[in-house]
């Protein structure tokens, strides 16, 4: 049978032109725990779909003697031409059977004796009949696609059953993935993450994405907060041993030193691994907040050793980087949090207040910034002082202040103000 | 006065005159020969800041105290001295304020108390660092302020006692870091529910208002361990409040605290009653004299 190979696929697939991927899943058993699992499988590609015909005239190749001579002006066995004007059917025509027995594949009506007659796979049409079945126009040199027992041509057959790439949009000739409810050309199908062609590898459907086995499985790690080997690629479920920024199975890794297997404390020293009884042995500082060895500049402080930047206010935990602390019950604070927790502010420069202490009217002064609230003269122990809004004001200020807001002054503290002496 | 005798007045006038110019000029040529960061200059009977000579390029400075002089204003050129963290006017005659003044990049404490402002200018709240700012015993009001005043976020202390206050904006609940506020002696009516969650409050000074209820959320403020002092003396607060009051201010923050209050106090902001009136007298005050 001449049928075509696309007329051939027709027969065994829902669409002849497809690999449906989506059809082999249930045989897979990979990655249960996202919404499916879809797998690419892959048949042998396709052979070409596309028909043409030898000759696009009956005149061509593709006409047969029988035309020939049914067109010829030679007074052959063809005289009755008018019976080809009649219509097959009719009992009358049966005189010229080599002619009148040709009907048009189409139109089902006989053939002039001159007219130009289409043969293609043992059908013969008139040359008006043998046009695509969308657009009824000649098939352009001679290409045309059949589906279903129709001839199309490669345009309206594109329109009509070609699928489009997914990805770059263009019609898919030859092999089809079908995947993720969309076709691809065969490299066309990439993992989302890495850009891998999928159409051999098989994918897995992972948040609505289509990934490779390896971009999935981080993907997943990462899903569940944990890191994925460096080195086998599987989840680390306990904690990793991080070696050149990379997250590793400990197991991987022998102690430098003594060639233990390791474990997730083992410690990195100047890019080779050890053991923590061996690196102990090298007596390297370590951080006492993150308890990794020390390379670099080391803060020394509390009696034990620190990472620059691991040395911390215990209150808001930002570095103190070289700048001032202030040392608690065996803990380290920024100044801000020193005075919040435990200290006094200076009222004047805000300052943690080092050294001695003024305190006075639910206050506390710096040394240097003890001083009358208005004229901001100096003042010390033994300076007598008054107060207005729990502000100090010297004897000198308060008398130079309006007698009517004295007055009040007086009112508010209901006896005349005692000279207030600080405390 | 006249004849003779207004002559040698005149001469003592201008001896005076004399030794005033001179001592202002020995605080400046000191500063100046020294380095010294912070001048000087209070009671020198100043007048105006052309007085000082250069004192507008000694940008340096960090420190200037002009408190009890005569000024009634303040150029715009004070931004030249933009290292300036202090500057002290308390006791001056200052009527208007430049708008420059708070560009001051560096200014964390202005004393501006007891002058006669009863207006501040425009973008006053721009300043970047501010944190205490004393504006006692001036003619302001809430209709006085710039619209950005209550976003001055970085000031712990905000003295505005002896002023023509008759509400605090609820805007006042911006300024979260406040540790000090005082309104003593204005003629307010309520107190804004926001001053309840300023946590680091340590005075609320209040004294000598017309306040007659305090907001339930006051009962949030920390009396113990943030060792927060209320002063509430002289305002027409209704009778239950007057009461904890005789005892004591923690025995009325005990009592706004109780379910008992919270009823009093919305029943008492439904009737809406009508605002006790005006008793402080201000006719005396010097802010109010005129030039
Ligand atoms: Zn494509
Ligand atoms: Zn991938
Ligand atoms: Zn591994
Ligand atoms: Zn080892
Ligand atoms: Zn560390
Ligand atoms: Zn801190
Ligand atoms: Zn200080
Ligand atoms: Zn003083």
């Amino acid at each position: 049978m001449e049928s075509s190979p696309f007329h051939k696929q027709h027969q065994e697939t829902a669409h002849p032109l497809y690999e449906n991927l989506e059809s082999a899943l249930a045989n897979l058993s990979i990655e249960s725990e996202y919404d499916v699992a879809e797998y690419g499988v892959l048949g042998p590609p396709v052979p070409p779909r596309r028909n043409q015909i030898r000759a696009s005239t009956p005149n061509g190749s593709l006409s047969s003697g029988s035309l020939r001579e049914s067109g010829s002006s030679g007074g052959g066995g063809i005289p009755d031409i008018p019976v080809l004007a009649t219509p097959v059917n009719d009992p009358s025509s049966s005189i010229v059977m080599s002619l009148s027995s040709m009907i048009c594949h189409r139109c089902n009506e006989g053939f002039e004796p001159h007219e130009k007659i289409v043969k293609s796979h043992g059908e013969t049409w008139h040359q008006q009949c043998f046009v695509c079945a969308q657009c009824f126009k000649p098939f352009p040199d001679g290409i045309f696609y059949e589906f279903e027992g129709r001839k199309y041509c490669e345009h309206d057959f594109h329109v009509l059953y070609a699928p489009s790439c997914g990805k770059c949009n263009e019609f898919i000739i030859g092999r089809v993935i079908k995947a993720m409810n969309k076709s691809w050309h065969p490299h066309c199908f990439c993992c989302e993450i890495c850009n891998q062609c999928l159409s051999d590898s098989g994918f897995i459907k992972n948040a609505n994405r289509a990934l490779c086995h390896d971009c999935n499985a981080r993907e997943k790690a990462a899903a569940i907060g944990k890191h994925i080997c460096y080195k086998c690629h599987g989840i680390i479920d306990d904690k990793p041993l991080k070696w050149r920024n990379e997250p590793f199975h400990a197991y991987h890794f022998n102690c430098t030193t003594c060639s233990a297997e390791l474990t997730s404390d083992a410690r990195e020293l100047k890019g080779d691994l050890y053991c923590l009884r061996c690196h102990d042995k090298m007596g390297i500082p370590i951080c006492g907040a993150c308890r990794r060895p020390i390379e670099e500049r080391v803060v020394t402080a509390l009696g034990k050793h620190f990472h620059v930047e691991h040395f911390v206010c215990a209150k808001c935990e930002k570095p103190f980087m070289g700048h001032k602390h202030f040392e608690k019950k065996g803990l380290a604070y920024c100044e801000t949090h020193y005075h919040q927790l435990f200290g006094n502010l200076c009222y004047t420069c805000n300052k943690v207040i080092e050294g001695d202490v003024f305190t006075a009217l639910e206050k506390a002064w710096c040394v240097n910034h003890f001083a009358c609230s208005i004229c901001n003269d100096k003042m010390n122990q033994k300076t007598k002082f008054y107060e207005l809004d729990l502000k100090p004001v010297c004897k000198r200020c308060y008398e130079k202040l309006p007698s009517e807001l004295r007055k009040r002054i007086q009112k508010l503290h209901k006896i005349p103000p005692k000279k207030q002496q600080m405390t | 006065m006249s004849g003779g005798k207004g002559g040698a007045c005149n001469g003592c006038a201008n001896l005076l005159d004399f030794n005033k110019t001179a001592k202002i000029r020995k605080v400046i040529d000191d500063a100046r020969e020294k380095g010294s960061t912070e001048i000087d200059l209070k009671e020198k009977n100043i007048h105006r800041f052309e007085e000082i000579p250069g004192i507008f390029n000694m940008e340096w400075i960090t420190g200037l105290s002009l408190a009890h002089n005569n000024l009634k204003t303040v150029p715009a050129s004070i931004s030249n001295l933009y290292n300036l963290e202090y500057l002290n006017m308390y006791n001056n005659h200052l009527e208007e304020l430049p708008s420059t003044i708070s560009t001051l990049p560096k200014l964390k404490i202005l004393i501006l108390a007891m002058n006669r402002l009863s207006v501040l200018p425009r973008g006053f709240g721009g300043f970047a660092v501010l944190e205490v700012l004393d504006l006692s015993y001036n003619n302001l009001n809430e209709a006085s302020l710039p619209n950005n005043f209550w976003s001055m976020t970085t000031l712990r202390a905000l003295y505005l006692s002896d002023n023509d206050f008759e509400t605090i904006p609820s805007e006042v609940g911006n300024l979260t870091d406040i540790q000090i506020l005082s309104f003593r002696e204005n003629d307010v009516v309520s107190i804004p529910r926001e001053i309840g969650s300023f946590g680091r409050l340590r005075e609320l000074h209040l004294q000598g208002n017309r306040l007659t209820l305090i907001p339930p959320e006051l009962g949030q403020l920390d009396l113990v361990t943030q060792r927060c002092i209320i002063r509430l003396e002289n305002n027409p607060w209704i009778q239950p409040i007057a009461d904890q009051l005789e005892v004591g201010v923690s025995h009325v923050i005990d009592f706004i605290r109780t379910d008992q209050y919270r009823y009093i106090y919305e029943k008492q902001l439904q009737q809406g009653t009508t605002a006790p009136p005006k008793t402080n007298d201000k006719s005396k005050k010097i802010s109010r004299r005129t030039s």
